[in-house]
């Protein structure tokens, strides 16, 4: 088999980004909340002014950058997972009723779905979260209940096109009940394109925080969530561009190889075919 | 074609109902909307005044009634904060967020076409994965950083785009790349596997054949072709631009229905708020029926679907 | 199923995607005006502001630049030189006291509002009377509620009559107190006024693009008796750019001339710049850390003053200010310094020392802290740094930062718990401008001790300087004894301009567009 670069690739990246997430407490070399406003915006090491002591320089309230990137790293991912999973719990529940189903039901689904994908998504998000207050979990919450589409739409062809299998009507023949084959004969049959959805939506996820944080309405300080801590080291872009810079690129970094992942996987699952 | 029409149309109008219920509902998230309206430690009497000015102790259905058939007459309601007609109001920001999504969307066609051709031609090469990454690449980012960086790159360093404003074409051109790219991959996937699918059709390997050279088959048989489907996401797209322009609008001051939206969601000024939801939920359903009927013209089969 | 293209596509494929963006670039490009260009070359000083007023109308919004705006574009009866704090005579050539509650003017002739208008003690009468009137909803009713009517007793001549002795008049009359024409005003009400202001003013408004810009042009027949110099530059467009780094981009690459509020940080790098130039002023805007102690508080833990001690003692008011607000100065009554009746004499001041708030919070009863909201709505980098400092101390303070009349809609209806409040004062250099307005028994006061109430009330309404001075110090004892606020620190403000720009900060900050030029 031809190697597949995308996924290894980004596989790669991802892993070592969870690592450093889980690992955070011991790797980071402060509290990434303690503030010291004697040190404040200190540039990381690679400049002049820079010291061992704070590798990635220090942020406007003199906390540790690197502390505050790897602490952030666990944020971001609890972000991306949490809204894939209840948002794949939610639109695949549906996709799969309507594509095994049919009739009423499929019509039901699809007018959800065309109902949901009429709303502009930012707007009702910015909405609930002003009036509810924002913080991580009305952000993960409100993603997840809103970010369901596509989910629904390609589990419902998915389902579709595992349904006129013959292992399935051989297990319908069987006696089985349908919860049982839903869960036993579809679900691990469409489970590749879930995966890969799940990498688009976890990604899309991590962006839409960061513009909810941006617009104030996101996580609130002082977690350093990526999205965060980029709305605000916006203040300081024109003079110390390392401060917006470094979390962006780890934010990029990150969607980038979920995007690469989630490449691989299709590419891992329809051998031949590229997305 | 005419029956098909009536169900799409059908279904459609059913739609938009639905979502000016939920976006009725907004109002009611906030609280109690006779104290939101009345404000600045009002008395009970006058909380009560409002009340039944506005209707508020009248039953739910009642009231989401009224406010729909005032909308369908055109009386779209008195914004709180600004104190002036929604109709008004909305009505000179659409200009700009339209003007902006139209560039938009032609940005980020003119740099998926040539990209996705590319692809198509070259598939499976390094070149076809060069373009799926340049066309990716955009994506990663959240869009204010990449916003700001143009800022920096073409205004302050290089003095070639005003920053922000929105009087002439090139006060569009930062915020139409920027809201451009995100759609660029969608199109640029499209436009690939369009032309993939054309150019290893009987008829294009006949004129081939036949001698014809490359570049004209390509561009004027495959292309022609392959962008009808995009023209159909396109429609579609255009309603996601128009929803989704709230960061880039406060960036570059663009005073448009985004930047209106987020002033009255802060503001808490919700007749403004689910009038624009409202709106951009139509604009998408038409455009989507739009695109649906133009698909279902061209394909028959569709039809019977 | 793959050979489907072919036959279809034929109709769509004599749309010509060419003529179609050709026909779309031309519709774009006719759709736009041609642009007014900031810069002395166009004689139009570009000036950004990032919050629009929800109306032009000085009596109808809340927001600084609707303060600055109504200083350009209309004339006050009195007005209170910036150098000297001396009252000089503006739209009324002299005045005089009647009474303990009555002050009698005698209008200035001949001066005209921008619609051509005549400006007579009709003007001064259905402004005073409308604006006065509860039902209309001015939005800052402390600027009027004083009034208890205006009189006419001649075509120059009005008297203003207070509902009880209010020293402080004076001063509002100087400063918020903006006068309409009375015929425009009457047709158009509030909501014209908005679409179309008219003033008297040294600048007036030629166009209103609400949320957008407002461009203003020099009042070439400003009357020449009026204490404000006749203005020289002859454009002034403010655009309403929310976000301060784009407005830090125009000022850096000439898109605009003058921006404000920038922050310490930036203004110091932004001072490197040759094409720039940056200065700071103090304001009269002072910080403080407002406690809900009103019956049904969301946080009753704040009820506990040793918990208020706490708070108090756990912020680091001099760090903070030293490195992230900059010029100012540390306050200890809530009250601007420099306002008649303001003092800091007698009063309980709480150093930082997080260890003693610890051991308060013990004896409260909550050693291990307590969560509480906190809401904020600007200096935000000020609200981290004092949730931070809170934190040290166990007191999890989560933030909802928001637009200001969201908070203060919210305050009112007794929802915040801990909110980092500031205040202008709206320029009135007089205590019974700030102090009640949070602690005077209105809408805006958390805390609600009677007490305090009587005392300022009873400072509010004496004629006799001493005896003001006296209760107003007795309720500032109680309140800083009761620790109902924590007093942080005067806000400087810095201000960045292009090098053609002219320009002196004041003290209040108040942009004075009159007194600008070009070098």
């Amino acid at each position: 088999m031809k190697k597949n670069m995308a996924l290894y690739v980004g596989c790669g990246l991802l892993l070592f980004i969870v690592f450093c997430a889980i690992f955070a407490p011991w790797l980071s070399p402060h509290d990434p909340y303690v503030q010291d406003l004697t040190n404040r915006t200190v540039p990381p090491i690679w400049y002049e002014a820079g010291t061992w002591a704070h590798p990635l320089g220090t942020d406007q309230l003199g906390r540790d950058y690197l502390s505050r990137l790897l602490f952030g790293a666990r944020i971001s991912l609890l972000i991306g997972l949490s809204v894939a999973l209840i948002s794949g719990l939610i639109g695949t529940t549906m996709g799969m009723l309507a594509g095994y189903f049919g009739g009423r039901i499929d019509m039901f689904v699809s007018f959800m779905v065309t109902t949901r994908l009429s709303m502009p998504v930012i707007l009702v998000a910015l909405a609930t979260v002003a009036l509810v207050g924002g913080s991580l979990w009305v952000v993960i919450m409100v993603l997840g209940l809103l970010k369901w589409d596509r989910f629904a739409v390609v589990m419902r062809s998915a389902t579709q096109q595992v349904r006129a299998m013959e292992y399935v009507s051989a297990a319908q023949s069987a006696g089985a009940s349908t919860l049982r084959i839903m869960l036993t004969e579809v679900l691990p049959n469409v489970l590749p394109h879930l995966i890969v959805i799940a990498t688009l939506e976890a990604a899309s996820a991590i962006l839409l925080e960061a513009a909810l944080s941006f617009l104030g309405l996101g996580v609130q300080p002082p977690l350093p969530s990526w999205g965060l801590m980029i709305s605000e080291a916006k203040a300081y872009m024109f003079f110390s561009f390392w401060l917006i810079a470094i979390p962006g690129s780890a934010l990029a970094l990150l969607i980038f190889s979920i995007n690469l992942a989630g490449d691989g996987l299709h590419q891992f699952f329809t051998p031949g075919e590229r997305a | 074609m005419l029956a098909y029409i009536t169900k799409r149309l059908g279904l459609a109008v059913l739609v938009a109902l639905t979502v000016s219920i939920l976006a009725f509902m907004l109002l009611y998230l906030s609280g109690d909307p006779a104290l939101a309206i009345a404000g600045e430690g009002a008395r009970q009497a006058d909380i009560d005044m409002v009340r039944k000015t506005y209707g508020f102790d009248q039953p739910i259905i009642v009231q989401f009634g009224n406010w729909l058939l005032k909308i369908v007459q055109g009386d779209l309601g008195q914004s709180i904060y600004f104190k002036t007609d929604v109709g008004k109001l909305i009505f000179t920001k659409l200009e700009t967020t339209l003007l902006l999504a139209i560039y938009a969307l032609a940005f980020a066609l003119v740099i998926s076409v040539p990209l996705g051709v590319l692809a198509a031609i070259y598939k499976n090469s390094w070149i076809d994965r060069l373009c799926l990454a340049v066309a990716v690449v955009g994506q990663a980012m959240p869009n204010f950083f990449f916003a700001l960086i143009l800022i920096m790159l073409f205004s302050i360093t290089w003095r070639m785009l005003p920053v922000s404003g929105s009087d002439t074409w090139q006060h569009f051109v930062m915020p139409a790349i920027t809201l451009g790219y995100y759609a660029a991959p969608a199109f640029m996937r499209l436009i690939r596997a369009g032309m993939i699918e054309v150019l290893s059709a009987d008829y294009i390997r006949t004129a081939r054949a036949k001698g014809l050279p490359t570049r004209s088959v390509i561009f004027k048989h495959a292309l022609r072709n392959a962008i009808v489907p995009v023209v159909a996401l396109a429609a579609v797209q255009l309603g996601f631009l128009l929803g989704g322009s709230v960061v880039i609008e406060t960036i570059f001051a663009l005073d448009g229905l985004g930047y209106l939206a987020y002033q009255s969601i802060t503001h808490k000024d919700f007749p403004v708020t689910q009038v624009i939801v409202l709106l951009l939920s139509v604009i998408y359903i038409l455009l989507t029926l739009a695109s649906d009927i133009a698909n279902a013209w061209l394909d028959p089969r569709i039809r019977v679907a | 199923m793959k050979n489907s293209s072919t036959a279809f596509k034929a109709p769509l494929a004599k749309f010509s995607l060419r003529s179609g963006l050709l026909a779309c670039a031309l519709a774009a490009t006719v759709a736009f005006a041609l642009p007014a260009h900031a810069g002395k070359k166009n004689d139009t000083l570009g000036f950004a502001y990032d919050q629009t007023p929800e109306n032009i109308d000085p009596y109808f919004n809340n927001v600084r630049i609707g303060v600055i705006i109504a200083a350009n574009v209309w004339d006050t009866l009195v007005y209170r030189d910036p150098n000297t704090n001396e009252y000089k005579g503006q739209l009324a050539k002299s005045w005089k006291q009647v009474d303990d509650r009555t002050l009698e003017f005698d209008l200035r002739e001949g001066i005209k509002f921008h619609n051509g208008e005549e400006f007579d003690a009709d003007s001064v009468v259905y402004t005073l009377n409308y604006v006065s009137n509860p039902a209309n909803k001015a939005t800052t009713q402390a600027n009027v509620r004083w009034i208890e009517k205006a009189e006419k007793l001649d075509k120059y001549k009005v008297r203003i009559i207070m509902k009880e002795p209010f020293p402080a008049a004076i001063d509002y009359l100087a400063t918020t107190v903006a006068i309409h024409p009375a015929k425009y005003y009457q047709e158009v009400g509030p909501t014209g006024m908005n679409l179309k202001p008219v003033g008297s003013g040294p600048y007036k408004v030629i166009e209103h693009i609400p949320g957008k810009s407002l461009t203003l042009e020099r009042n070439k027949d400003y009357f020449k008796d009026s204490p404000k110099a006749q203005p020289t530059i002859g454009k002034v467009r403010i655009r309403f750019i929310p976000d301060r780094q784009t407005q830090m981009a125009e000022v850096m690459s000439g898109g605009e001339d003058f921006i404000m509020h920038v922050p310490k940080d930036q203004a110091e790098k932004l001072k490197s710049l040759p094409q720039l130039q940056v200065e700071s002023g103090n304001t009269m805007r002072i910080v403080f850390l407002q406690m809900n102690t009103r019956e049904g508080t969301p946080a009753p833990q704040l009820n506990d003053i040793r918990v208020r001690r706490a708070i108090a003692h756990a912020i680091d008011r001099e760090s903070i200010l030293k490195n992230i607000v900059g010029g100012g100065q540390i306050i200890n009554s809530i009250c601007t310094p420099s306002q008649v009746g303001c003092t800091s004499e007698g009063v309980t001041t709480y150093k930082y020392d997080p260890a003693l708030a610890k051991k308060l919070l013990a004896e409260a009863g909550f050693p291990n802290g307590f969560e509480v909201d906190i809401m904020a709505y600007r200096e935000r980098q000020q609200t981290e740094a004092m949730i931070n400092y809170l934190n040290a101390v166990g007191i999890k303070a989560k933030l909802s930062f928001m637009q200001y009349a969201a908070m203060r809609d919210l305050a009112r209806a007794n929802k915040t718990s801990l909110t980092h409040q500031t205040w202008g004062s709206n320029l009135v250099n007089d205590l019974s401008a700030s102090t009640p307005v949070y602690f005077g028994g209105g809408s805006d006061d958390v805390s609600r001790n009677p007490e305090v109430i009587k005392l300022l009330n009873e400072g509010d309404n004496s004629v006799e300087l001493k005896k003001r001075q006296e209760l107003y110090q007795k309720a500032l004892a109680i309140i800083a004894d009761q620790a109902y606020a924590v007093p942080l620190w005067s806000l400087p403000v810095y201000y960045v301009a292009n090098k053609d720009v002219k320009f002196k900060p004041y003290h209040d900050e108040l942009v004075r567009f009159w007194e600008m030029s070009w070098k």
